[in-house]
């Protein structure tokens, strides 16, 4: 395969994939030029692998390496105070009023959601980003996180949890949640 | 199956992901609780806040295009690399004649002095400057392939400067630009106009920057020089000792701070 042909079968499999690509980039870097940045890396790392790809799903293929290269970049780009991760122990916003006759409305307030979203730990947010957004099976949000399913399953379990305990009571402040593990001394 | 389970279960019987037995357990359990009911609904409402295409982010219309030319980019130079080493010299020009393929050498000499010396340069006007702007971006894109970047990785600049002696027949300045945001990663021997010369190499945001700088045995005219080859910046100024030649895909506004700061130091 020449590269001009590599770069016509590139377009045609993995570019019409852009838009997902940025829109996970956006929502783990949480900044437009930065998820730019990300998604441009990304796409040439995925050009150069592009012969690695053999009969598997473009798709999860791609955001994979949208997902690694995001990682790197935050832990390249940002101080680790500023990056928020989830550890297996979160504090979760408090369940709201336990009056039973009450009936809980969730604020569906698209401005209230995306807050709520962004602030969902990063381990939490990928999840349901790819689950909502994204529409991938547990078993592909497996392999594109390189966790077992029963991960996924709980991480969107308690992830949806999280946001629902938000939005439920959107004005109460939300619990601090601790800097990445990774970033302090061990 | 009590609450605690439901709860647990029931974000993935949504997604339709539990088998027949468990999801025939859980369906159970909601028609006997009306608190797990409740949360089924509110899950169900959450969805649906999520699945707004509001909140979907859209690549704009000029990154898709920055995009595709960078892919275009990565794809002639990796047509370039998998020519044998004695066409290297040519690779600026095949930038532009790169969907040439292989050419027979002698036409593709020709052309690729024309079309190379026509495009890389229109704002640096004297034929010499134009040689060079060819030879650092060539120097720029061949460091961009993967281990040819930094002979010495380092962000000290105590590690790069030394690092210089005894390559080179001068002391290239390193300065530390980090307060103003520009990262020093490294530097590299290179070789432009038939020289040995200094290349540091400063990033900012992912952009990797090759800062050229060999002795200036011209007049010094410090007015920045400025090209715009292909969808990388070149820079260039004569200082009162060295001569600096910047290149990088950064945008021209950043690497014109950068060309000012160094220009200070």
């Amino acid at each position: 395969m020449t590269s001009q042909e590599k770069l016509g079968r590139f377009e045609e499999q993995i570019s019409p994939h852009l838009k997902s690509a940025y829109n996970l980039a956006r929502w783990l870097t949480r900044s437009h030029e930065d998820a730019e940045d990300v998604v441009q890396e990304a796409f040439l790392r995925a050009f150069s692998a592009f012969e690695n790809l053999r009969g598997e799903d473009a798709k999860p293929w791609l955001l994979t390496i949208v997902r690694n290269t995001s990682l790197t970049w935050l832990k390249r780009n940002r101080n680790a105070g500023a990056q928020v991760s989830i550890d297996e122990s979160p504090q979760d916003p408090s369940e709201p009023s336990p009056d039973p006759e009450e009936i809980l409305l969730l604020s569906c307030d698209r401005e209230q959601v995306r807050r709520a979203l962004e602030q969902l730990p990063s381990d939490f947010r990928e999840a349901v980003v790819l689950r909502e957004m994204e529409g991938l099976s547990y078993k592909e949000i497996s392999t594109t996180i390189g966790v077992p399913l029963g991960t996924v399953m709980s991480r969107l379990s308690r992830g949806r949890d999280w946001l629902r305990r938000i939005l439920i009571n959107p004005d109460t402040s939300l619990s601090p949640v601790k800097p990445e593990g990774g970033s302090g001394p061990k | 199956m009590k609450c605690d389970d439901s709860r647990i279960y029931l974000s993935a019987y949504l997604d339709d992901e539990l088998d027949v037995a468990e999801s025939i357990r859980v369906q159970k359990h909601l028609a006997e609780c009306r608190e797990c009911r409740e949360a089924q609904d509110q899950q169900l409402a959450l969805r649906s806040a999520l699945r707004d295409p509001e909140l979907h982010a859209h690549p704009s219309a000029d990154f898709s295009k920055r995009l595709q030319a960078s892919l275009r980019r990565a794809a002639k130079e990796e047509a370039q690399s998998r020519r044998p080493a004695w066409t290297d010299w040519l690779r600026v020009g095949s930038l532009r004649i790169g969907y040439l393929g292989w050419v027979p050498a002698a036409a593709a000499l020709v052309i690729v002095t024309t079309v190379g010396a026509l495009f890389v340069m229109n704002g640096m006007r004297s034929s010499h400057d134009q040689v060079i702007a060819s030879a650092v971006l060539a120097g720029h894109i061949r460091s961009l392939q993967a281990g040819h970047l930094m002979d010495v990785p380092s962000s000290d600049r105590h590690t790069v400067k030394p690092w210089f002696q005894g390559k080179l027949d001068f002391s290239p300045p390193v300065p530390d630009l980090s307060e103003m945001g520009w990262t020093l990663i490294g530097g590299r021997l290179d070789y432009v106009d038939g020289r040995p010369v200094a290349a540091l190499i400063y990033q900012r945001r992912m952009h990797n920057i090759n800062v050229f700088v060999w002795p200036n045995h011209d007049s010094a005219d410090s007015t920045i020089k400025e090209e715009d080859a292909q969808g990388y910046q070149i820079l260039h100024w004569n200082g009162a000792e060295m001569t600096y030649w910047v290149v990088s895909d950064l945008n021209r506004e950043e690497l014109l701070d950068l060309a000012r700061a160094l220009r200070g130091h």
